[in-house]
């Protein structure tokens, strides 16, 4: 069968953030003909920083995570690899980030985000299994930018 | 110590031809090389490029993976190397201003984050990771946003491990954090982590790597005896079992990694099972599906600017692809590592939305057991479990109703052709499967349900005679017998589709044993009509009739027809049955079936197996009619 009509790529936005102890900064935003995988915009809430993109009313259309920074530790590697892998204290150190988030139509502000775990609920074995009351996640903003559409 | 110390000089592909926008782009900064020194930076990067390319299971991904080098000139060569921190004390003019000693740690190598990430987006701004080549004989690296590592032997593991952070979000897996004489480090903390390599779950039946678990390896498959250490004891069983390891995630107890090394632990080791399709479901999502032939496509829409697609890839794998509408198509995954039945049809994955944060996936599996599993909002997709002991016939679907949101009934078809059933109810769980009213089905027939209202059921089926046979379930009565609906001998393998446009009106829709399209409808004042053919309509040997109702008085259908193009007729109850037409000029595979699914009124997705054997799409809009077909991959 040809291939006759793909859809357009949506538009996508390539943000770069710098953070140290006094918060964090956008740096760089740029819009981006780029493919966001569903690995990233998983539609399910897990816990974890990440990069939100929101209509003009605040509502959240998107978010990606942001999986490396804010970790408050940086690794240290052996040059005998049979040697463990270590970590050494980082919080507070400058560093930066950065996401590539599909920007819809809609898209209005980016937030950078703290989603905290929900309280634990034991998981039940075998035939008694069934998924756990869904709840309302605690969403943080740590900062909050607009977005440029001039690009 | 800044740019001005340097110049970008130019941009190189050295391997992959996928499309930048759907690949996953790895792009290689030259730091600390002169101008002249920029040969021994491709050579590093050609280095790095092995390495990379052989690490399962990128060798198995190629065709989505693109490498890029960036050349940069720096005005010395090389990397501070502070004395405090043991070194040289050299100092080097570079561009990224690379710097040993992090920390008061020699080995760790550190540079300017920002100005990577922002030579990287200028010079190839679709990249995925970046890492930064230090020109220095010293080992070090360090790992964040970026991988920085040395021409040290051995470093560019550094920048498979830091990857394996940046790119996928796996946990590092080694069960210290300052190589196992810290304190504090004893017991994990009691929060799962949200990582897809490490849990605190220790229960077989809900482990979220349990799709790799072999029935006989033992759970834990090791335990740490003494917590205020970790356990360095050899692995009981043979590299590459996956299991229960405990020792994890920065603890020496509570916490547990899949096998019991991997290169999230340990530098120089493969990457485990279980970070290896992390990997692939990051990359894979980049390419279009080859489907099993004739797998049918199921498809929901938790809410209108949402859809769900399920299908089995050619080499049987249970996968998904959704579209959302703020981020569009978001790629074809595999389901928790789910391998449908190599046999028969297709072993069709089945799903079901109780809610709109929820759902339910059916199977059967390579053993022709009846596998579910689920995805929840809170809690993303679980192991698939099996439905008690019952043997499935080859290939057999499921068929699932919710008749209310806390229930579920299945129906399929048993190895010796018995029509069976079982429910689950959110207060009592799953019960046993059960023969529905002593009825048996023709080999390869399915069996279809609908509930018109919560406490009623309708069945149907073909039965050993190739005739369609009906029951009902009533919450009053319980089972009916079967009953014959008229004389039309169907194929064997036909499926009676069935929609109910009010509660108190059914229309069927099968093929009759020539492959003509007939239909036949039942209303509670009226009783059953007789069969007859929809518009003259013939389908492809064993493609069935897909049927949409928009609106009460409308029905939408497709079919694949015997050229094997994809056909759509529609009644209307002032009009009638419209003719056939074609859809689109799409063509599928034999006797393939064709999704359909209206999550608002005015708008109708169409999916298919093409005759090239990949999934495609397309959509009518009440606006502007239909579209053409695309790939169904990612947008
Ligand atoms: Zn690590
Ligand atoms: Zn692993």
């Amino acid at each position: 069968m040809q291939d006759v009509s793909q859809p357009a790529v949506q538009g996508a936005i390539r943000l770069i953030f710098e953070h140290d102890a006094d918060g964090v900064r956008l740096v760089l935003q740029q819009a981006v003909n780029l493919a966001v995988t569903g690995f990233d915009v998983h539609p399910d809430v897990r816990p974890g920083h990440y990069v939100e993109i929101r209509d003009a009313a605040g509502t959240a259309l998107t978010r990606v995570p942001v999986h490396t920074a804010f970790t408050g530790s940086t690794e240290v590697f052996p040059e005998d690899h049979g040697e463990p892998i270590t970590r050494v204290d980082a919080s507070g150190q400058p560093g930066a980030f950065t996401v590539v988030v599909p920007a819809p139509e809609a898209a209005a502000q980016i937030a950078v985000v703290r989603i905290a775990p929900a309280a634990p609920s034991a998981p039940k074995p075998g035939a008694e299994m069934r998924s756990p009351a869904p709840a309302e996640p605690e969403v943080t903003d740590l900062a909050s930018f607009p977005i440029e559409r001039a690009k | 110590m800044t740019t001005a110390d340097g110049s970008v000089i130019g941009t190189t592909q050295i391997f992959g031809s996928a499309p930048a926008n759907r690949a996953f782009n790895v792009v290689l900064l030259a730091e600390g090389f002169t101008a002249a020194q920029q040969a021994a930076f491709d050579t590093a990067c050609a280095t790095f490029l092995t390495a990379f390319r052989t690490t399962p299971p990128y060798d198995e991904l190629s065709p989505a993976i693109n490498v890029f080098r960036v050349n940069v000139s720096s005005t010395d060569s090389g990397a501070d190397d502070p004395t405090s921190a043991g070194g040289t004390g050299a100092t080097a003019r570079t561009y990224f201003d690379a710097s040993f000693g992090g920390n008061g740690i020699r080995r760790l190598l550190i540079c300017n984050n920002t100005t990577a990430l922002t030579v990287a987006a200028a010079q190839v701004p679709q990249f995925t990771v970046v890492l930064v080549v230090v020109n220095s004989a010293v080992y070090g690296g360090s790992g964040g946003s970026i991988g920085t590592y040395s021409l040290a032997v051995g470093a560019t593991e550094i920048a498979l491990h830091e990857m394996g952070h940046t790119a996928y979000g796996l946990a590092d897996e080694y069960p210290y954090y300052a190589g196992g004489a810290e304190t504090g480090h004893d017991h994990h903390p009691a929060t799962e982590p949200t990582e897809p390599n490490v849990t605190i779950n220790s229960a077989r039946a809900t482990l979220k790597w349990g799709w790799a678990v072999a029935s006989t390896t033992a759970i834990p498959t090791m335990s740490n005896p003494d917590c205020s250490t970790v356990d360095s004891r050899p692995s009981p069983v043979p590299a590459g079992t996956v299991g229960l390891f405990e020792g994890a995630h920065y603890y020496h107890c509570g916490a547990y990694r899949p096998e019991y090394d991997c290169k999230m632990r340990n530098l120089s080791v493969p990457f485990c099972h279980v970070c290896r399709q992390v990997i692939w479901n990051r990359i894979e999502p980049l390419s279009t599906l080859p489907a099993r032939d004739r797998t049918p496509i199921s498809v929901v829409a938790r809410y209108p600017e949402h859809l769900d697609v399920f299908a089995v890839a050619a080499n049987g794998r249970t996968m998904s692809d959704w579209w959302d509408r703020s981020s569009g198509w978001a790629g074809w995954f595999q389901v928790s590592g789910g391998i449908a039945s190599p046999g028969g049809h297709g072993s069709p994955v089945t799903s079901i939305a109780r809610y709109s944060g929820h759902l339910d996936l059916f199977v059967v599996g390579t053993d022709n057991r009846i596998y579910s599993c689920w995805w929840d909002v809170s809690g993303g997709w679980s192991s698939w479990f099996a439905l008690g002991g019952l043997i499935a016939a080859t290939g057999s679907t499921v068929n699932v109703v919710a008749r209310y949101t806390d229930h579920l009934d299945l129906f399929t078809t048993a190895s010796d052709g018995k029509i069976m059933s079982t429910w689950w109810d959110a207060r009592s769980g799953w019960a046993g499967w059960f023969q529905v009213s002593g009825g048996v089905a023709a080999a390869g027939a399915t069996v279809t349900a609908i509930a018109r209202y919560p406490f009623h059921l309708d069945l149907f089926t073909v039965g050993t005679d190739n005739r369609i046979y009906s029951c009902w379930w009533d919450d009053r009565s319980g089972w009916s017998g079967w009953f014959q609906l008229g004389g039309l001998v169907a194929r064997p393998d036909s499926t009676v589709t069935v929609l109910a446009r009010y509660p108190d009106h059914l229309d069927l829709f099968t093929t009759a044993s020539d492959g003509k399209i007939m239909s036949t409808w039942w209303d509670a004042r009226s009783g059953w009509a007789g069969w007859f053919q929809v518009s003259g309509g013939v389908a492809s040997p064993g493609s069935p009739v897909t049927a949409i109702s928009r609106y009460s008085n409308h029905l939408d259908l497709f079919v694949v027809g015997t050229d094997n193009r994809i056909y759509s007729t529609w009644w209307h109850d002032t009009t009638g049955w419209a003719g056939w037409f074609n859809v689109s000029g799409g063509i599928a595979k034999p006797g393939s079936e064709v999704a359909a699914i209206s999550r608002v009124t005015e708008h109708i997705d169409v999916f298919v197996v093409g005759s090239d054997g990949i999934v495609y799409s397309t959509w009518w809009d009440g606006s502007g009619g239909w579209a053409g077909w695309f790939q169904l991959g990612i947008t």
